[in-house]
């Protein structure tokens, strides 16, 4: 299955020209489109009417080709966040991206009408004609060059300069304007980031409204008046007020124009956050139903304890967030007294929960003893994930390494096997073999110079499920002799601890890509960046290109930073896929992550909605939640 | 204000009308006052502390309470024994178990005190466990039994309980948590820390409280103004910031009853300054009575002007404040622990399982994991009682 799935990704995306979407268009010559309910006055007003809002070539969903119905116009989807920055979410779920991922896992054009890649370097882009901004402004090349001269290369906009994707051997793309929908950008070697990086579930928006922006940049307005603008915001100068302003994936700024299926309005309160359609949306059915289905979304804010308790009430159409595994039961009940209908999709993390020894701790005699493999295979073998998965999952999920899932490509049984059987003899002499020699009354186990090994969890105490886990592995861990302490904190505190080579272990999820395909980057998978619990200081080495942080020189790091490196300097997906291998192969060999269990269910409280997917995987990146099983095609039926 | 002899009181009050002047109608004798009973002799002799535990005794509703609170505080010191389980012992086969109900008749026929037993399996249809009972076997409780094994006061070696689940059974009168944890065997342990906690608790802020206020009342001036800046700055802390800072600053390493002492000393600080005031006032006013002042002149030192004579004066004050106080300690720590910034396990207290009792799950699917709850409001109103009756008993001359 894994050979085939490459195939075809290495069919579909990188060749050497390759004009995907082309086709999509041309099997739409005349579609003729329906009038949502939601505009018909506003139409009488003077908006255009939907033929003339939606660009062409259509963007057309064959609701049948991806196994969902054509909807109804209309309806008000009512959900539950937990933060007044959630408004962001909006701008993952809604998920119009240039190019985004189907839920195979393919990259498929979807603002833009097509792209090609030549060598893996030069990366031409069309826009459909006619495509528009939510407020009705042209969306032309305009808009990319704006960002990509007046904005990310403007060092009072963007002081760090160029984003890391944009850099090839730090070199940017040399960015060219071919017509009012056609530009360019080329680089001198491949740039293997770039596409990925803008299918994100918060992508980085290489493009932003020219039109409304300009009035707040300094070089096409009067800067007099942008000064008056910003400190009457209490801001220091025009820079800290275009970046409040231009604020494309917070969804804080409602005058901001979008191309997201729901645009932000001016809202009553922060804690009740209104969205409507966007009524130049790109997408439409097969019937000629412009998309999004349902006409505004609002969001509450309530507290996360309470998420559980107001969907088993029947408050909200649509949730996921906020809900746990443990709250299953609870749905399920209010599924029988029929108030919501529950989804169970499998979270596509690496693991659900992953024990990290810090392999950058500041105490010399535990760092060399959570560099030794010996020791990780045996905290390993100690722990029993059955029983895991039974208490804390009924059974349901898998014990496993925190690794790819056999939903990716690059799967192997044994990436997810390796040192994971319960076999606590093997780990006790393992144990015995590199000196950690049992003594004291309790006869736990002391360090060769005969100070007791203690060994302190932290953990961000946000998640009950961690927590009793991490009972259940201690309580394994003292049987071989290690004497654990779990300490529930919060995660600012354990990332700085981190870094400071305090924290001795944490407990974390695993990782955030449990799916990928082997066009998608690595970057979890090796010392990258310095928020990563297990080498902060390594990670920390390569983010600043080596001005912080230390070299690593424990070789199965070396080796991952190495393979890294060439994955970035890869063309094509064969090389790509042999480098995953590797990476892969040696967190199997070497236990870097110590999973406990992984495809854990994720409850989803659906009421009244159609077309939401029974069985899918929920994640964030690829998936961006629901965005990936395309929320603007759920819809309320007719009573 | 001479009342009439005793024996000679009619059954109506003689107040119950203002114009209805009570007349003996028996000729005065001199002679009667000293043919007292004898229960009237030894009244009339008891000793004061005799006087309040007379006047206790009255009080049925405190009475109760501080044998109620007896049976709890008897928990302190055989926790380990009452207990058919310890507090973490987990039964992975045991998840969710609702309680199990003690049986003493199967099929029509006395068998003492049994449970069924139950068997767990996985409701996929509704995602939880359900529990099938066995009703064919009873299996018979022990009693002073051998069980579990555990250190007595961490030295010996023991394996005595009071009752025991039945051989190769289990018995969990009052359900499991999410780990298979006997509830009943955590609200016993539990309550070896959460009671004791408020006795501790209170009895540091009473000898800080006493000290302190007794000097300031007494000394007067700068002492004390030093003591009343001192309460205010105490007073103004926000306490909820506080507490998160002292225990955040708690070692993990530390062992459950270092945290345990910690916590205690933590409200034991906190809580002083209101019984100093009170304390303080009460010695100033006291201080110039005539008799303060005849002791003062006597040549009395100050220790035993305040102890001997100044103190007796507000100890019923005193012993009400405090049983009143011991109860706001047992919230204390519940709030704390409930806040997760008090105790953890391994250490278990009410609070500890409150804590984990909070969540819509468990009011729906689980309620009989809100049984500590149910615990905490009868100690709370049982000292509440208790003080009611001390206070009333301290002063047995005031009616």
């Amino acid at each position: 299955m894994s050979k085939k799935g490459v195939a075809s990704t290495l069919m579909c995306l990188w060749g050497w020209l390759l004009f995907v979407g082309v086709s999509q268009a041309l099997a739409t010559p005349q579609l003729r489109l329906i009038e949502p309910p939601f505009f018909v006055n506003a139409v009488k007003a003077g908006l255009p009417p939907v033929q003339q809002r939606v660009p062409t070539p259509h963007h057309v969903t064959d609701m049948q080709a991806i196994n969902r119905q054509e909807g109804e116009y209309g309806g008000t989807l009512k959900t539950l966040v937990t933060r007044e920055k959630d408004s962001r979410l909006m701008n993952a779920w809604g998920y119009a991206r240039l190019l985004g991922y189907t839920p195979e896992l393919h990259l498929k054009p979807d603002i833009l009408r097509s792209y090609s890649v030549e060598e893996g370097r030069i990366f031409t882009f069309e826009l459909r004609s006619n495509h528009r901004w939510s407020d009705g402004a042209p969306f032309t090349s305009q808009d990319f060059r704006f960002w990509y001269e007046d904005i990310a290369n403007n060092d009072r906009l963007r002081p760090g300069g160029l984003p890391s994707f944009l850099l090839v051997e730090g070199k940017p793309p040399r960015f060219k304007v071919l017509s009012k929908t056609k530009f360019v950008y080329a680089w001198h070697k491949p740039n293997p980031q770039f596409l990925p990086e803008l299918a994100k579930a918060r992508p980085p928006f290489i493009y932003r409204p020219y039109h409304y922006l300009k009035q707040f940049h300094a070089k096409y307005a009067d800067i007099k008046q942008l000064s008056i603008w910003a400190e009457q915001r209490r801001l220091r100068g025009w820079a800290p007020l275009f970046n409040r302003l231009d604020d494309m994936y917070g969804a804080r700024n409602a005058d901001l124009p979008t191309l997201q299926p729901w645009h932000r309005l001016f809202g009553e309160s922060a804690r009740r956050i209104v969205f409507a359609r966007n009524p130049f949306f790109h997408r439409v059915d097969s019937k000629g139903k412009q998309l999004p289905y349902i006409d505004r979304v609002i969001m509450t804010v309530v507290d996360n304890k309470i998420v559980a308790t107001k969907t088993q009430a029947g408050e909200t159409h649509l949730q996921a967030r906020g809900l746990k595994f443990a709250d299953i039961s609870l749905l399920k009940q209010a599924q029988r007294r029929g108030v919501l209908s529950l989804k169970l999709w499998r979270i596509s993390k690496g693991s659900q929960i992953s024990i990290l020894p810090n392999l950058n701790v500041a105490d010399k005699r535990l760092r060399k003893l959570f560099q030794n493999k010996h020791f990780r295979h045996a905290l390993s073998l100690a722990i029993n994930r059955k029983l895991i998965n039974k208490v804390l999952y009924f059974g349901l999920a898998v014990p496993a390494n925190d690794t790819v899932l056999p939903k990716s490509p690059l799967f192997m049984p044994h990436y997810q096997t390796a040192w994971t059987n319960h076999a606590p003899e093997v780990a006790n002499k393992l144990l015995d073999e590199i000196g950690l020699k049992r003594q004291g009354i309790n006869a736990m186990r002391h360090l060769p110079d005969g100070t007791p090994l203690r060994i302190i969890v932290e953990l961000s105490g946000e998640r009950q499920e961690q927590i009793d886990a991490m009972e259940l592995v201690a309580a394994d861990w003292r049987d071989i002799g290690i004497e654990v302490f779990v300490k529930p904190s919060q995660r600012d505190v354990i990332r700085a601890r981190a870094l400071s080579g305090e924290l001795m272990m944490s407990v974390w999820t695993g990782f955030e890509n449990g799916i990928p395909t082997a066009h998608m980057l690595p970057d979890d998978y090796a010392p990258t960046r310095s928020d990563f619990l297990s080498w902060p200081q390594w990670g920390l080495y390569y983010e600043s290109s080596g001005n912080a942080g230390q070299l690593p020189q424990w070789l199965p790091a070396k080796r991952l930073i190495d393979l890294y490196k060439d994955f970035l300097r890869t063309q094509g997906n064969g090389q790509r896929e042999s480098i995953w291998r590797d990476i892969l192969e040696i967190h199997a060999n070497n236990t870097i992550h110590i999973g406990l269990i992984s495809q854990v269910r994720q409850p989803v409280a659906v009421k009244d909605l159609q077309n939401v997917p029974g069985d899918a995987f929920y994640g964030w990146d690829p998936g961006a939640h629901f965005g990936i099983h395309r929320m603007d095609a759920f819809f309320f039926p007719k009573q | 204000m001479v009342s009439p002899p005793n024996n000679e009181r009619p059954n109506s009050s003689p107040h119950e009308n203002e114009d209805d002047y009570y007349l003996s109608k028996h000729p005065y004798q001199p002679q009667a006052k000293t043919s007292l009973a004898r229960e009237q002799v030894a009244l009339a002799s008891a000793s004061r502390w005799k006087l309040v535990y007379y006047r206790f005794k009255k009080h049925r509703l405190a009475v109760f309470a501080l044998y109620t609170l007896l049976l709890f505080y008897l928990c302190v010191p055989f926790a380990e024994q009452i207990a058919p389980y310890s507090a973490n012992t987990r039964n992975s086969d045991y998840l969710y178990a609702p309680p199990q109900s003690i049986h003493l008749f199967h099929e029509g026929k006395w068998q003492g005190p049994f449970v069924y037993p139950m068997k767990a399996s996985v409701n996929l249809e509704f995602m939880r466990w359900d529990y099938e009972i066995e009703t064919q076997k009873p299996m018979h409780l022990r009693f002073f039994c051998r069980g579990e094994p555990y250190k007595y006061l961490g030295t010996f070696k023991l394996d005595f309980h009071l009752v025991c689940p039945p051989e190769n059974g289990v018995f969990y009168p009052l359900g499991t948590d999410r780990l298979g944890r006997d509830l009943l065997s955590g609200l016993i342990h539990g309550a070896r820390l959460s009671l004791t906690l408020g006795l501790v608790g209170v009895a540091i802020s009473m000898v800080l409280g006493v000290v302190l206020g007794g000097l300031a009342g007494y000394l007067g001036g700068l002492v004390d103004g030093a003591i009343q800046r001192l309460i205010e700055i105490l007073r103004s802390l926000p306490e909820l910031p506080l507490w998160m800072a002292l225990s955040a600053a708690m070692p993990v390493t530390w062992s459950p009853i270092a945290v345990y002492l910690g916590l205690t000393v933590i409200l034991g600080l906190l809580d002083w300054p209101g019984l100093a005031r009170a304390v303080r006032a009460k010695i100033m006013a006291l201080k110039q009575e005539d008799y303060a002042k005849a002791a003062l002149y006597m040549g009395a030192s100050p220790s035993r002007i305040i102890f001997r004579h100044l103190l007796p004066g507000f100890t019923s004050h005193l012993i009400a404040s405090a049983t009143l106080s011991i109860p706001a300690m047992i919230l204390g720590e519940t709030a704390l622990s409930f806040l997760d910034l008090g105790l953890r396990r391994p250490a278990v207290s009410w609070g500890v399982l409150l804590n984990e009792a909070q969540s819509i799950s468990v009011v729906v699917l689980y309620p009989w994991l809100m049984a500590p709850m149910l615990v905490v409001i009868i100690v709370v109103l049982a000292f509440n009682f208790l003080g009611d009756g001390l206070r009333d008993a301290a002063d047995p001359y005031h009616h």
